[in-house]
């Protein structure tokens, strides 16, 4: 199926899927160095929004705007609405239960 | 019993009017484990009699309220018991009715009474359960903190976290609701499908009904109107591409942050009042904030959104409101959108780092106070409480 594709689009689907690769590797590294649940909330979501966003695009682009590609962008439309809400839930349970922000010259948690 | 008046001073007694709430239980904890904090030495649980003595149904009344206040009372001592550093000795828990000599109709009315009890027994605090509104009247207890402001009581809300109200997310069922919810959750049913074949109509159509018999009277808050959400999805399809744009440009920021050996982050807890309605809009634009990196909604109060920011950059977007201006102009069109910036509306705060403007607001002051005090030796244990004490009291205020 590959070889039918254009080398133009070949080359978007490679790009789109290395910078797909590329942020949701930043997020990996952010989950592992941020020092608190807030921080990493915030790179958490960024596997979510350009990681997923660029290889879905990438799967769009590769499938072709028949069902499939009409789908993947659903699907990016739904993880862009719960993405954030599961976010914000962990930062609300976290603020809720007295859990004070990390700031700099704190201990590392 | 007499005490210095100082929020947080050891040794006061503290009143708490009280009625039947879900906050009710963490209220007396809170209660008891402050008393156990040295705060107070004496806890009077009172409730304000709804009738007056002789009354035809009061013996009914208060026999209700009498199982509510030795509820009260056992709880206070299940929670003592549980407190193991302080003797139990020293906390007094009083229960008590007043008022049962006239009818009490407004905040004024409880007020007073409040304060001859107060002053009756050399009562200078008062704790209020958030969710207390006496005669089951929602507006109460604004004016009756504003009643209490007047005196010269020492007043806070316990800080407990509300439970979620489920009554709220029901709505109206309406026709056309009904029919919104069953269209869209078809077409998209449809769209996964294939609209030509049968079989997919038909459990599609069963399954629509059974989507919108359940959702309807929680997914809308008013009747969709045909010529407004038209508009409004026109307006959200150009502000779609800008989102993009924003997440895309502060994903790279942040990327570079996390990928500098150093790490240059300098997180703080930020506060915006923004100026959107209640809603979708606000949920829109919490969302979108929380979709950029770099900044997370983690609160949402009246109109105070509580975000953190990872580095001054984000947070400096967050103060220029471009995304605010954009969710108004979603949702309420092109005029709407041209207001000043929240910066230059001074609607917002830095609760942390080294350009704080307002100090940090804690919503469980239980919790930290816990920590610090097992953090710090004996003799500073008193300050850390003083400081949360004066902490809960501003912290009534704004809600």
């Amino acid at each position: 199926m590959i070889d039918a594709l254009s080398p133009v689009r070949l080359a978007l689907i490679v790009v789109f899927g290395l910078c797909g690769l590329f942020f949701t590797f930043v997020s990996m590294a952010g989950v592992l160095r941020l020092p608190d649940v807030y921080s990493r909330a915030h790179t958490a979501s960024q596997a979510d929004t350009l990681g997923a966003g660029f290889t879905l695009a990438a799967v769009a682009l590769a499938a072709g705007w028949d069902g499939a590609g009409f789908k993947t962008v659903l699907l990016l439309f739904f993880i862009f609405v719960t993405n954030p809400t599961a976010a914000h839930a962990i930062a609300r349970a976290a603020f809720e239960e007295g859990i004070v922000p990390w700031t700099e010259g704190d201990e590392r948690r | 019993m007499a005490d210095d008046g100082v929020p947080g001073s050891t040794g006061g007694s503290v009143v708490v009017p009280i009625e039947s709430t879900p906050t009710l239980r963490a209220t007396v904890t809170h209660l008891v484990e402050s008393a156990a904090d040295g705060e107070f030495s004496a806890i009077h649980f009172v409730v304000f009699a709804t009738w007056r003595d002789g009354d035809p149904e009061a013996a009914d009344r208060e026999a209700s309220v009498d199982r509510l206040l030795e509820r009260v009372s056992t709880w206070a001592e299940a929670d003592l018991a549980d407190v193991d550093e302080v003797d139990v000795d020293d906390v007094e828990v009083v229960t008590t009715v007043v008022g049962g000599d006239e009818y009490l109709f407004g905040a004024d009315d409880y007020v007073r009474e409040l304060v001859a009890y107060a002053g009756d027994h050399g009562i200078e605090h008062v704790v209020l359960d958030p969710e207390y509104t006496p005669v089951g009247n929602t507006t109460l207890l604004q004016s009756l903190e504003f009643a209490l402001s007047r005196t010269d009581l020492v007043v806070r809300e316990a800080p407990v976290a509300r439970p979620t109200r489920r009554e709220r997310l029901r709505k109206e069922a309406t026709g056309i609701r009904f029919a919104a919810i069953f269209g869209l959750s078809l077409a998209f049913y449809l769209a996964l499908g294939d609209p030509f074949y049968p079989f997919d109509v038909v459990t599609g159509v069963a399954s629509a009904t059974v989507v919108a018999v359940t959702l309807s009277r929680v997914s809308l808050d008013a009747d969709p109107s045909l010529t407004r959400t038209p508009i409004r999805l026109l307006r959200g399809a150009v502000y779609v591409p800008v989102l993009f744009f924003e997440i895309l440009k502060s994903n790279l920021v942040v990327a570079r942050v996390i990928l500098d050996p150093r790490m240059p982050i300098e997180p703080s807890l930020n506060r915006v009042r923004v100026i959107v309605g209640s809603g979708l809009p606000i949920t829109t634009l919490a969302n979108s904030i929380t979709l950029t990196p770099g900044t997370l909604t983690v609160r949402a109060r009246d109109g105070d959104l509580y975000v953190h920011s990872l580095i001054p950059w984000a947070r400096d977007g967050l103060f220029d409101g471009s995304l605010e201006r954009w969710t108004r102009f979603v949702f309420y069109g092109r005029e709407a959108a041209r207001l000043p910036t929240p910066r230059e509306r001074d609607d917002v705060g830095i609760f942390q780092g080294p350009d704080a403007t307002e100090e940090y607001p804690g919503a469980r002051a239980d919790g930290g106070s816990e920590r610090e005090g097992a953090a710090v030796v004996d003799g500073s244990t008193a300050d850390a409480t003083e400081a949360d004490g004066s902490e809960d009291a501003e912290e009534v205020t704004p809600e």
